[in-house]
């Protein structure tokens, strides 16, 4: 380790990425604005030509200040960061309280040999203030700084020697991403977003050009029917080469490792994501499917991980692939509670209720509406509304369960997306039992295992009231007991 | 009211009550709201004019008695029916409450896992003397609060636990 925990520089080297990408020079473009638009632009070629290279100067002079006025420091009993142009700002994390480490190394940092590194210290609420960002360091310092980090609080990974070399524990490649498995991509809400938003962005860009700069074209002749339904489907295909793009971009070369202690994520296309989290703090996993995945048996998991910070986008373990992929995966991080126990019948009526009640309201204020004045699309859309709900509520029903196994158990809800917790014994730190008026009449109780990661509870919808303190004492260790006692 | 009696309670209910000065409390809560809401609608009442063919005629019926009704509930049954519900318990190894009127929630969070006991003092609940102790742990959702107990008994729980958490603590996580 570093005898003298006195601060490191990043690499010289960030200041041209910071300088290309304007990172601290962003914070000026509101200011930068009016200004401009008050001196106007009528200078011509001569004009734009100053504001680049003035705008670009500015950026270097920020991006060379902030690179000057940031240190860090990985002493023994914590990681110091030291930043701030005019105030000075020095944060310290302890070793104790650091959850995880994360290097992401985007395009340009990779053109320049650079990484950044996350130290993330989230303390159970998950906040962006919680992590420390050391941005453009050596990629062998970064390789360094992530078990030199990790190693100090006496964690089974990767331990530093003295002289440097890292004894390397031993490494285990737990699940390898198939590029085919982008294929599900098209069924995948999130990835559907990624083309969506970028067609929006590019309607949005087209708005704001002037409008000389604008091609001229002619509105497209709707009159035709086969052309329509042409344009439709071409739209169809490019949205979905677009979800498989963007899921390419953002998962290329998945790779999950275990070493030592710690499972390992790495990914990405054009800037590589490095995470690691520490298999001591996983107290299980979700599988979750969406409605087009268990179309196609697919499913992705993450991991429950306590007090990590942005756990949606780190606690990913297998972002994409089929469900028997994501089974064995999700057995080797808690051991599997065996099949689901279903829900009494009580809870399809209570679903199918919920699920027509919209419907049949509607259709009940179209009855009213068609009475008075004689036009009934109302009720036809309720009737509507109500046949549709059958499905859900059926649905709905179908995904609830579930089961407790020796060290685990495990729930399931929700339709849209299909959710599966499946939890250690050791991971809940409370319960909570909810009984509605209503559920009160049926017998049903809605019981949530409060736990300290991911959403922070997970929830038994509509579970028959007499299983609910069997469930808590099985599920959890000895303390339940007080449900009874 | 008859339904309460329909089917037992999922867990077993948690040995001790509130203090009565919590029906107070709750009482002069509903009083409070009541007198806001009647404000309300009086406001209502005088500066929205009745005009016809619009549901308001239909309204400045419907707005008072609804606001009539609530009073009668919050102020008549809801007080009494809330501290006949909510109860707790410090057991050996949690803590454990109900909570709620017509829909109840139960809360058990093991002392081990417990990471911060808060007492809380509002302004009115000073009045009525009374305190509210909130047990925290690593999980957003697993929260215990038990409302309103006496402020002495508030303060001697909130130790009591914080002392215990620290003997037992393991990873609280």
């Amino acid at each position: 380790m570093n005898p003298e925990p006195a601060g490191h520089r990043t690499s010289p080297r960030i200041v041209l990425v910071h300088t290309i990408t304007f990172r601290q020079a962003r914070q000026f473009v509101p200011a930068v604005i009016p200004i401009a638009a008050a001196t106007g632009f009528g200078g011509g070629a001569r004009t734009i030509v100053a504001l680049v290279v003035g705008v670009t100067l500015l950026s270097l002079l920020t991006a060379a200040l902030s690179w000057w006025r940031f240190s860090y420091a990985d002493g023994p009993t914590a990681v110091v960061v030291t930043r701030g142009l005019l105030s000075r700002s020095v944060r310290t994390v302890p070793n104790d309280r650091i959850r995880g480490v994360e290097i992401e190394a985007p395009p340009l940092h990779r053109l320049f040999g650079l990484v950044r590194v996350r130290v993330d210290a989230a303390a159970g609420a998950a906040g962006k203030d919680e992590e420390v960002v050391i941005d453009g360091v050596p990629r062998a310092e970064g390789e360094r700084l992530r078990p030199a980090v990790l190693s100090h609080r006496g964690s089974p990974s990767a331990v530093s020697t003295a002289d440097g070399a890292t004894t390397e524990p031993d490494e285990e490649v737990v699940s390898r991403f198939d590029p085919r498995w982008l294929l599900y991509a098209p069924l995948v809400g999130s990835y559907l977003a990624v083309p969506l938003a970028a067609v929006g962005a590019l309607f949005r860009l087209a708005d704001e050009l002037p409008e000389s700069l604008r091609p001229d074209l002619d509105g497209p002749d709707l009159s035709d029917g086969r052309l329509l339904a042409v344009a439709f489907l071409v739209g169809l295909l490019l949205l979905a080469v677009g979800a498989v793009l963007g899921a390419a971009v953002v998962n290329w070369g998945f790779r999950l490792v275990r070493r030592g202690g710690s499972l390992i994520a790495t990914r990405g296309l054009l800037t590589r994501r490095h995470t690691e989290l520490e298999i001591d703090r996983i107290r299980g996993c979700t599988v979750s499917e969406g409605l087009g995945m268990r179309w196609v048996r697919a499913a992705r998991v993450s991991a429950l991980v306590t007090g990590l910070g942005d756990a949606a986008r780190r606690g990913q373990l297998l972002p994409l692939g089929p469900r028997a992929e994501a089974w064995s995966l999700a057995r080797r991080l808690a051991e599997d509670p065996g099949p689901l126990a279903r829900h009494p019948s009580a809870a399809r009526r209570r679903r199918m209720v919920r699920a027509v009640a919209a419907g049949l309201v509607v259709s009940a204020a179209g009855v009213v509406l068609g009475a008075l004045t004689g036009s009934w699309w109302l009720l036809v859309v309720g009737a509507v509304l109500t046949l549709l709900g059958v499905p859900l509520g059926l649905g709905r029903y179908a995904a609830l369960g579930h089961a407790t196994g020796p060290g685990s158990f495990t729930v399931r809800s929700g339709w849209l997306v299909r959710e599966q917790a499946i939890l250690q014994r050791r991971a809940v730190v409370g319960w909570r039992v909810r009984q509605s008026f209503f559920q009160r009449r049926q017998g049903l109780a809605t019981v949530t295992a409060c736990v300290g990661a991911g959403s922070g509870g997970y929830t038994a919808l509509d579970m028959a009231a007499g299983d609910v303190a069997g469930f808590a004492l099985a599920a959890s260790e000895r303390w339940a007991g007080s449900f009874t006692r | 009211m008859v339904a309460m009696t329909t089917a037992p309670p999922p867990v077993r209910e948690p040995a001790w009550a509130l203090s009565r000065s919590a029906i107070s409390y709750w009482l002069a809560e509903g009083i409070v709201e009541s007198l806001f809401l009647g404000l309300g609608a009086a406001a209502f009442l005088l500066f929205v004019p009745a005009a016809d063919g619009t549901p308001l005629p239909v309204l400045r019926w419907l707005v008072p008695i609804a606001v009539g009704l609530y009073a009668v509930v919050a102020i008549g049954i809801r007080p009494r029916l809330r501290h006949r519900v909510h109860r707790w318990e410090v057991t050996g190894d949690a803590v454990y409450t109900v909570t709620g009127w017509l829909s109840r929630t139960w809360t058990l969070v093991p002392i081990s896992r417990i990471q911060t006991v808060d007492v809380t003092r509002g302004a009115l609940q000073q009045l009525f003397g009374l305190a509210s102790v909130a047990v925290l742990t690593a999980s957003s959702q697993g929260t215990v609060r038990v409302p309103h107990l006496e402020t002495d008994i508030a303060h001697r729980v909130a130790d009591d636990l914080a002392h215990r958490a620290e003997q037992v603590r393991d990873q609280a996580t």
